[in-house]
């Protein structure tokens, strides 16, 4: 019998890697590189505007509504088509969850390891550390015997060899800070979001069917039949069912997460002067208030430059244009241009080193093409977006739900808001998004339920479905906030088929590479000055990668002074 | 993703825009247009969702992922992996948010709700470059990967009946991807 190998199917939709310069324990230089060539475009071209929500919803393997939303909207704003409320609210209460539940997993499930460390939580006393979760919060699960429960499954685990997903992160590294009884709290925290988590997205198949893929996206609408009196639809007891989730959503993220989050924020303060980044902010605003053409946002629309909370400028979406000078890509007039995505061309022109490589061989000035991902630039700068930008561009247009936690979290910590500006603030913008919205998704749910008793069952508007009723050509924009940030669309249609598509992504604006002027991305930029501790394990490194919440699986590289690799880690 | 218990759960795995990665998705979908799916069962085209589909997961007695698998035998060469060979195959994943099959598959044994059989089927990809639809290798071993599907319901206890001729296969609203992840738009 012949031996067979077995080797994992690597689910890449890009593999994210980092190459950082570190001299005398800090990082000088960074350049990010996505190792893998994403053209859903070229796959868009041809089709019915209508299906490419169908296509793009898979392009992220995780956030399967996001792209989604972009896409219908990109339609909807080329043909004209006007959803009605009921669309409206179902939109924004499956946005909404999909935020909670993505910043949840996050926080405990991805970054969490960066902060906490599992192997520590053994040591801990389970007296101890119930009263310090006591001291934090009235959750209930939170008696010595439960912590010790917690302790002895966690060492069953190691006993075993199945520490799974905590098998390989950099245990006993001195840049972890918390004691071993709030390592073993976290612990707890960990596993009871990994519970929580499938109750909130739960909401997902009430709205969207019983398969995990959502299904019903519908352009002009919703594909989700509203009626009190139908079993078959969304009833009073569909209502009833989201009320509870809603509530349990909420109870978890006021009652666990941000008492965590700022338990363990008050052991890093340290990392509010780390990881500023380019200090341009970008946030497309989200949760339509509604139904008009440019509908109020919950969540507001805007763009701050050079950290100015002083003045929100409202965005230009004429001002968004791509560059490729440092990208695996051509433009017909040059490579140094800067394309709107209107005219973006997505021609691969792989110009980098025959993997398996060690490095990319780049130093600060660079000239060469590093990237599979395009350089965004808004009025020819690098913005960050995310949950960061979001709460910025909130808290600075006097968003007052966002203003008073953001006020109640910096006085908790004891420090002022420019400690927005870093790594420790990405992480407690996530955390106080989470709980704006798991506050606010009620409102979408009794919207809803108003609708209902008032008789208005619409769901769709079906005026611009037939392909005849569309322009012979039309152009259209669609903008979401997905979980990690500014999601934007673009499409041309031509005789009822796309003739052009284009995403610009999240991690496009913020793991982007420099542009035609050499401008640093903003992981780039926000890598300069951080401590490396231990060149073979730099946790701090990831820190501020993941503070972003990459949507790609990270690779990092650390090089030193000489330019002798001294590292190469695959990360978790 | 309903509360019940489920004694058998087949869950498609994969992502149908990048070729033969789609594969488990196919596979469901064929499985779905071949055969009734018996009360005892549940068929899912599970994508690339991770985590999302512990709720999936956690209510089956029993599982059969359906997958691309890398080895080195020729390209749609059927592979059979069982039990706690499963995890390390799926474990060097790398999932765009960092949560894949393994991911899910320890989040189910931490909380104790690891499935009582465990079984892996696949074939082996010619392709997995961006493109929709199955290289033609692995078109050709579709319908062998469905009837073992069938086959390891069978030992597993759960019975799929064939669909009696002329019905018409089931086929969702305006564009089924997981068709097209066949090449039959």
């Amino acid at each position: 019998m012949a031996r067979v190998v077995v080797d994992p199917v690597t689910r890449i939709e890009g593999h994210l890697r980092i190459e950082a310069e570190v001299d005398a324990g800090v990082v000088r230089d960074a350049w990010s590189s996505s190792t893998m060539f994403r053209g859903i475009e070229l796959i868009l071209k041809g089709r019915d505007p209508r299906d490419a929500w169908a296509f793009t919803q898979r392009i992220c393997g995780v956030c399967t509504t996001v792209h989604a939303v972009a896409s219908i909207r990109a339609v909807e704003n080329a043909i004209g088509a006007a959803p009605p409320p009921n669309a409206r609210l179902l939109r924004n209460l499956i946005i909404g969850a999909q935020a909670v539940q993505d910043h949840v997993i996050h926080f405990y499930h991805l970054h969490a390891l960066d902060w906490v460390d599992i192997v520590s939580a053994l040591a801990a006393d389970p007296a101890k550390t119930s009263s310090l979760a006591q001291s934090i919060s009235d959750w209930p699960l939170s008696s010595p015997t439960y912590f010790a429960g917690i302790r002895d499954r966690v060492k069953g685990f190691v006993d075993r060899g199945q520490l799974g997903p905590f098998a390989n992160a950099y245990w006993g590294h001195p840049a972890y800070r918390l004691p071993p009884e709030a390592n073993l709290m976290a612990v707890a925290h960990y596993l009871e979001a990994l519970d929580w988590q499938r109750e909130v997205i739960k909401m997902h198949a009430v709205l969207g069917g019983k398969n995990p893929h959502l299904q019903s996206f519908l352009v002009g609408g919703m594909a989700t039949p509203v009626d009190p009196d139908s079993q078959a639809a969304l009833n009073a007891g569909t209502i009833a069912e989201l009320q509870r989730l809603v509530a349990k959503a909420r109870d978890f993220v006021t009652r666990v997460y941000i008492p965590d989050l700022v338990a363990v924020a008050s052991f890093y303060k340290d990392w509010a002067g780390h990881g500023r980044g380019v200090g341009n902010y970008l946030a497309y605003g989200e949760y339509p208030n509604d139904d008009s053409a440019a509908p109020a946002l919950f969540l507001p629309r805007g763009v701050i430059r050079g950290r100015d909370l002083a003045a929100v400028e409202p965005f230009d979406p004429a001002k968004v244009t791509e560059y490729v000078a440092h990208s695996w890509y051509q433009y017909q007039q040059g490579d140094g241009a800067a394309l709107h995505p209107y005219q973006g061309e997505t021609s691969p022109a792989y110009t980098g080193p025959t993997p398996p490589y060690d490095l990319l061989g780049l130093d600060s000035d660079t000239d060469k093409k590093y990237s599979w991902l395009k350089s965004p630039r808004y009025d020819g700068l690098p913005m960050e977006v995310g949950p960061l930008a979001r709460m910025l561009v909130a808290y600075a247009s006097g968003h007052a739900r966002v203003k008073a936690l953001v006020g109640a979290v910096l006085t908790r910590l004891g420090v002022g808001p420019e400690a927005l500006f870093s790594t420790l603030g990405r992480v407690a913008a996530r955390g106080i998004e989470t709980q704006v919205l798991a506050e606010k998704m009620a409102d979408w749910v009794d919207g809803l339920a108003a609708n209902m008793a008032a008789g208005d069952l619409r769901i769709h508007d079906n005026s611009k479905w037939d392909p005849a009723s569309w322009p012979a050509e039309a152009m259209g924009a669609g903008f979401h906030e997905a979980p990690r940030g500014a999601l934007g669309h673009w499409v041309s249609i031509r005789n009822g088929a796309i003739d052009n598509y284009q995403c610009v992504v999240p991690s496009t604006w913020n793991a982007g590479p420099r542009d035609a002027k050499g401008q640093r991305g903003p992981y780039e930029e926000a890598l300069i000055g951080t401590p490396v501790a231990d060149l073979g394990r730099p946790v701090e490194i990831l820190r501020t990668v993941h503070s972003f919440d990459p949507c790609m699986a990270c690779g990092v590289h650390v090089v030193d002074g000489r330019r002798r690799e001294v590292a190469h880690v695959r990360v978790r | 993703m309903s509360e019940e218990r489920t004694p058998l759960l087949v869950l498609g795995l994969g992502n149908v825009l990048l070729e033969d990665d789609g594969v488990g998705a196919a596979a469901v979908s064929l499985l779905l247009d071949r055969y009734d799916v018996p009360p005892e069962a549940r068929v899912l085209d599970g994508g690339t969702l991770g985590l999302s589909l512990l709720p999936c997961l956690e209510g089956a007695d029993a599982v059969i992922l359906v997958d691309a698998v890398r080895a080195d035998l020729a390209p749609g060469t059927f592979v059979r992996l069982d039990g706690d060979a499963v995890p390390p195959a799926v474990a060097g994943r790398l999932s765009p948010h960092q949560v894949g099959v393994a991911d899910l598959l320890d989040g189910a044994r931490w909380l104790g709700r690891y499935p009582r059989r465990l079984v892996l089927v696949g074939l082996v990809p010619a392709s997995m470059d961006l493109a929709v639809g199955l290289s033609p290798a692995v078109r050709a071993s579709l319908p062998e990967l469905v009837e073992r599907i069938a086959g390891e319901a069978r030992a597993l206890g759960v019975v799929f009946r064939p669909k009696t001729a002329g019905t018409e296969p089931a086929v969702g609203p305006h564009v089924d991807v997981a068709r097209l992840a066949r090449g039959q738009p």
